[in-house]
């Protein structure tokens, strides 16, 4: 890449920075407004206990979808994010409880070998989708069940539980009332957020989403960019699965089933287009909080199972047709 | 020539010879001294029905005078394996299929294919639906727990410990799965005998973090909450993590069903009250004795054949 065209990259982006700033905001309104709604309505939605568990019940769902946001943004998707996190977790836990290990010591290589085993399918996502251009829906509905074969075989399908003390405590530990797993994924989002905002790296992500041939032709090589996508989404499913561990403290085979329908409308409704090259993970911050603020305040509210279910559906839907209308005024 | 000859006729013979046996010796000793029985088991997947198989395994082993051939599924919902599971042992002609169908309608049409066949049939774990057996006129036994008695016990446990008029919820499984409504049924009866205040019933799919976040919303809502009972283990986990995180440890009681290995910490610390056991592994093995009972010549299984369900407290986890 020559100086004069990063220069027109760059001055490109300018508009798009104030178009995104702008879609973000939309975003933080809808949730504003969902607030004051349930604040409203419902009698303990705005104490500090059901903030803490609010912010718990979108901290898993968030560190899935910035690696998602990673993967729509250069028009790819991937179905295997929840079977992956089951793998990474009942590896992690295999190592966790091996007899023996001093307890920081298992917990520190349960959390390496568990961003290993997501990296591990991140690549074989990457390589395969991109060496041989088959669409990424295809070959991540393909290890979605291998990775859910895998952690079923590893375990003979049973549930590991019984981690070290220490490892348990820290997973129900809060600072001034904010989960400390909440913070390890807005830490994510900060590094997620500069990687796509502030480098060559994830300008390329853009360009790769709006004009492959393009970027392509811009001399950038477009297969290892491919590649480096899904494997950050496939090391934040690692972290996930421990973060997944230390919440609940058992790691299961049959976990984390239908997570990355969770995690894709998140993207979804934080404004990142399906088609690729829009989107931010400021938005997906805020679509990640959109669905955990609608899941608790639907129950303060007393409503039922069922009513719940579509009226997410119908959030998404909106979401989608907000992003039709969006589409169209940055063509105008 | 003629030995050549002679040799090659020999070579005939013997082909025609291995030939025969193999057409004839398996299925004679199927007819003659071992029956086979089919086994349709539900999804692999499942910590639960993965002991029950296993434990199938070893009552094959134990007993010695049947074949076992079973069959899983890769998914709770995948109901076609099963019709092709049942499809196929009645081409293979075993002569018994014992079945924990994925759906209790749909599995009755090739079932009744099965009984008309000559296959003897026994269903357990599910019952099949009455109005669809009904309609297509068959006349099937069922072989298993009562899953509304067992949560009855549950709920017992709940009431007694917690005494009248406590605020207490229900951690539902799939909707519109059989023991997941006969567990919610058998919670509500306790709910009624023991006057409790039921206050919320919601469901969490079965699944471990999806209990945790409904359950720790629900008390939320009516902090006052002091009992719950979840439809199986893996909820009950979910639940007692969230209220571990509340800080209300010891102070909202917890019961569960299925009685896994997971929970046993939980109940030897007293974070849980109860569980049931209703024997997984062995019901399975259970259901074939009784296939087997009806091959030997014994009468045909009528109506409902109960299994055993217990209850499992801290008292019984050492």
């Amino acid at each position: 890449m020559d100086a004069t065209e990063f220069n027109s990259a760059s001055t490109g982006s300018l508009g798009t920075t104030a178009k995104t700033v702008l879609r973000e905001a939309g975003i933080g309104i809808a949730l504003i407004v969902l607030i004051i709604v349930f604040s409203l309505s419902t009698q303990h939605f705005l104490t500090s206990s059901n903030v803490t568990n609010i912010l718990t019940q979108v901290t898993i769902n968030l560190v899935l979808s910035i690696g998602m946001t990673f993967v729509i943004l250069i028009g790819g998707i991937d179905l295997s994010v929840g079977s992956v996190l089951a793998f990474a977790a009942v590896v992690a836990g295999t190592v966790m409880t091996l007899p023996g290990l001093d307890p920081s010591v298992a917990v520190m290589l349960a959390t390496a070998s568990a961003v290993a085993a997501g990296i591990l399918f991140g690549l074989l996502n990457g390589l395969v989708s991109a060496w041989w251009g088959i669409p990424s829906f295809i070959v991540t509905l393909g290890t979605l069940n291998v990775a859910r074969g895998a952690a079923l075989q590893v375990t003979g399908a049973s549930t590991i539980y019984s981690f070290p003390a220490a490892f348990n405590a820290f997973g129900s530990q809060t600072i001034y009332g904010v989960p400390v797993l909440f913070l390890i994924a807005l830490l994510l989002v900060a590094v997620g957020w500069f990687v796509l905002t502030r480098t060559v790296f994830g300008r390329v992500l853009y360009g790769i989403g709006n004009n492959e041939e393009a970027t392509r032709l811009a001399g950038h090589n477009v297969f290892f960019y491919k590649v480096a996508a899904f494997t950050i989404c496939g090391a934040a499913v690692g972290i996930g699965a421990i973060i997944y561990m230390a919440r609940l403290n058992i790691a299961s085979p049959i976990i984390g089933i239908g997570f990355e329908l969770n995690a894709i409308a998140a993207v979804i409704i934080g404004g990142t287009s399906l088609n690729g090259g829009r989107g931010s993970i400021i938005g997906t911050l805020l679509g990640a909080c959109i669905i955990g603020v609608l899941a608790n305040g639907l129950i303060l509210l007393g409503l039922s199972d069922f009513m719940r279910q579509m009226i997410t559906g119908f959030v998404i839907i909106l979401a989608v047709i907000l992003d039709k209308y969006r589409e169209r005024l940055t063509k105008a | 020539m003629a030995i050549v000859e002679d040799r090659m006729k020999f070579g005939k013979i013997i082909a025609a010879g291995i030939l025969a046996a193999s057409l004839t010796v398996p299925a004679v000793s199927f007819a003659a001294d071992k029956p086979v029985v089919g086994l349709v088991m539900k999804s692999l997947a499942n910590e639960f029905f993965k002991n029950m198989l296993e434990g199938a395994k070893t009552h094959e082993a134990k007993r010695g005078d049947y074949t076992l051939k079973a069959v899983g599924m890769q998914s709770e919902t995948d109901i076609e394996t099963q019709i092709n599971a049942v499809e196929s042992f009645i081409t293979e002609k075993v002569d018994a299929i014992v079945v924990a169908p994925a759906d209790s309608r749909a599995l009755v049409p090739p079932l009744k294919r099965a009984m008309e066949a000559g296959i003897t049939v026994v269903n357990f774990d599910v019952a099949l639906d009455e109005k669809a057996k009904q309609e297509a006129g068959v006349e099937l036994a069922f072989v298993g727990p009562d899953n509304r008695a067992g949560a009855k016990m549950a709920g017992d446990a709940l009431a007694k410990k917690l005494g009248e008029g406590a605020k207490v919820v229900i951690i539902e499984g799939n909707p519109g799965a059989d023991n997941a409504t006969q567990r919610k049924l058998g919670f509500e009866d306790a709910v009624k005998e023991g006057k409790l205040d039921l206050i919320d019933s919601r469901t969490a799919h079965w699944e471990t973090e999806e209990a945790n976040s409904v359950f720790a919303n629900m008390f939320t809502a009516n902090p006052d909450i002091k009992g719950v009972m979840a439809a199986n283990d893996s909820m009950a986990v979910g639940v007692v993590k969230a209220i571990e995180a509340a800080g209300k440890s010891g102070q909202i009681e917890v019961v569960g069903f299925d009685n896994i290995p997971a929970v046993q910490p939980l109940l030897k610390e007293k974070k849980m009250l109860a569980t049931v056991d209703q024997f997984g592994q062995q019901m399975a093995a259970d259901a074939i004795d009784k296939a087997l009972g009806v091959l030997k010549g014994g009468a045909p299984l009528k109506g409902w054949v109960k299994t055993d369900i217990k209850l499992v407290t801290s008292d019984d986890v050492k």
